[in-house]
């Protein structure tokens, strides 16, 4: 308990929307430091993005939960396309319908985060506690990764193969 | 021109006026043809400039939300690429080219966790490299024209410039032979018969 205390005292405090003030290996380093090898092993097993991927098992019910109903919703959104229909998301809130695909990821964003900050709401200094942080710093680094010019050198390589002359 | 042959003959003066008839026939054909080509031409430049204004639009619509597309975690390229480009051939002024039809695309299915930006994404993308495919289409297409309208353009110098003067040029040259020929003939005929009455 006393190492979670150090460890999530040590490092810096997070918000939405601002440049990730610690790397991951310097987060690595200090969660090695400070907890058992055990508790390392799984905050290490613990990943937004994979845990996202099909057939992964999460390890925390709550993220498990909030990912599917998350997937439930992106389903719903997609069928109702498909059909021309409003879609009636049931987690996600409604505004991110309006949205451009930009701030609409960012919205889906923002809403990870509360759920992730409301899954520890009484658990400072835990475990679980430490395993959000990492969570959050994950979304942190893919919300910088968002950069329009990386946009633009994406967009362009899905072009180049185009430029080949076709027989 | 001047350095032409010609057999001072009737024979020669019938087919140059063969010559230059169908000349003269040929070439308002291929002046047409040329006007022709340089329209379809200019046509589909004017095309290739829509296009790259769509283009353009959709790039522009999409400016403010292609910041998206750097992230970390998806990578776009493995859900589309381009693996055909279809076409159909057509004739436009007696030319064999291929028309655009469609794009055959190689696109990754969407999962249910994927990001729902990917689906723009796509779409965007769909449209953008359809449009692209085209526009190399036309382009081949005007490579192709504007080499028939070299040809084109040479036949008709051609048909200007030395076929129909030097069908015309040998045609009067002929005529002035065989009238002189004939005055001679008929000069010599008068002198020959002048001297055996005198006799």
């Amino acid at each position: 308990m006393l190492s979670e205390v150090y460890l999530m005292c040590s490092l810096p405090s997070l918000s939405f929307g601002q440049s990730p003030p610690i790397t991951f290996e310097e987060f690595n380093d200090m969660a090695r430091s400070q907890l058992s090898a055990k508790q390392y092993r799984m905050l290490e097993q613990m990943s937004m993005q994979e845990m996202g991927e099909e057939g992964r098992k999460p390890r925390l019910k709550s993220v498990k939960d909030m990912l599917e109903g998350l997937k439930k919703d992106l389903m719903e959104i997609r069928e109702a396309r498909a059909v021309r229909r409003q879609p009636k998301p049931e987690q996600l809130p409604e505004s991110v319908l309006e949205k451009n695909p930009l701030d609409r990821e960012l919205q889906i964003l923002l809403w990870q985060w509360e759920k992730l900050d409301a899954m520890v709401v009484g658990k400072n200094f835990t475990l679980a506690d430490v395993i959000v942080y990492k969570m959050k710093l994950q979304l942190l680094f893919r919300i910088q990764s968002f950069k329009p010019e990386r946009g633009e050198a994406v967009m362009a390589s899905v072009f180049k193969p185009s430029k080949k002359k076709e027989e | 021109m001047a350095s032409i042959k010609i057999k001072y003959t009737k024979t020669e003066r019938a087919r140059q006026k063969k010559i230059l008839k169908v000349s003269e026939r040929m070439l308002p054909l291929f002046e047409a043809m040329e006007k022709s080509l340089m329209s379809t031409i200019l046509t589909i430049a004017e095309k290739i400039d829509e296009i790259r204004e769509r283009i353009e639009k959709n790039k522009q619509a999409a400016e403010s939300w292609i910041a998206v597309m750097g992230d970390d975690w998806v990578n776009i390229e493995e859900f589309i690429s381009v693996n055909e480009v279809i076409t159909r051939p057509m004739d436009v002024a007696g030319i064999r080219l291929q028309q655009f039809d469609h794009v055959d695309f190689n696109e990754l299915p969407v999962h249910d966790d994927t990001p729902l930006w990917v689906d723009d994404a796509l779409e965007l993308m769909r449209e953008q490299l359809q449009l692209l495919a085209e526009i190399k289409t036309l382009e081949v297409q005007i490579e192709l024209l504007e080499e028939e309208l070299l040809d084109v353009r040479a036949r008709v110098k051609l048909f200007e410039n030395r076929r129909i003067p030097n069908a015309k040029m040998a045609i009067r040259k002929i005529g002035q032979k065989l009238q002189d020929d004939e005055r001679l003939t008929i000069a010599t005929a008068k002198v020959m018969k002048t001297t055996v009455n005198n006799r």
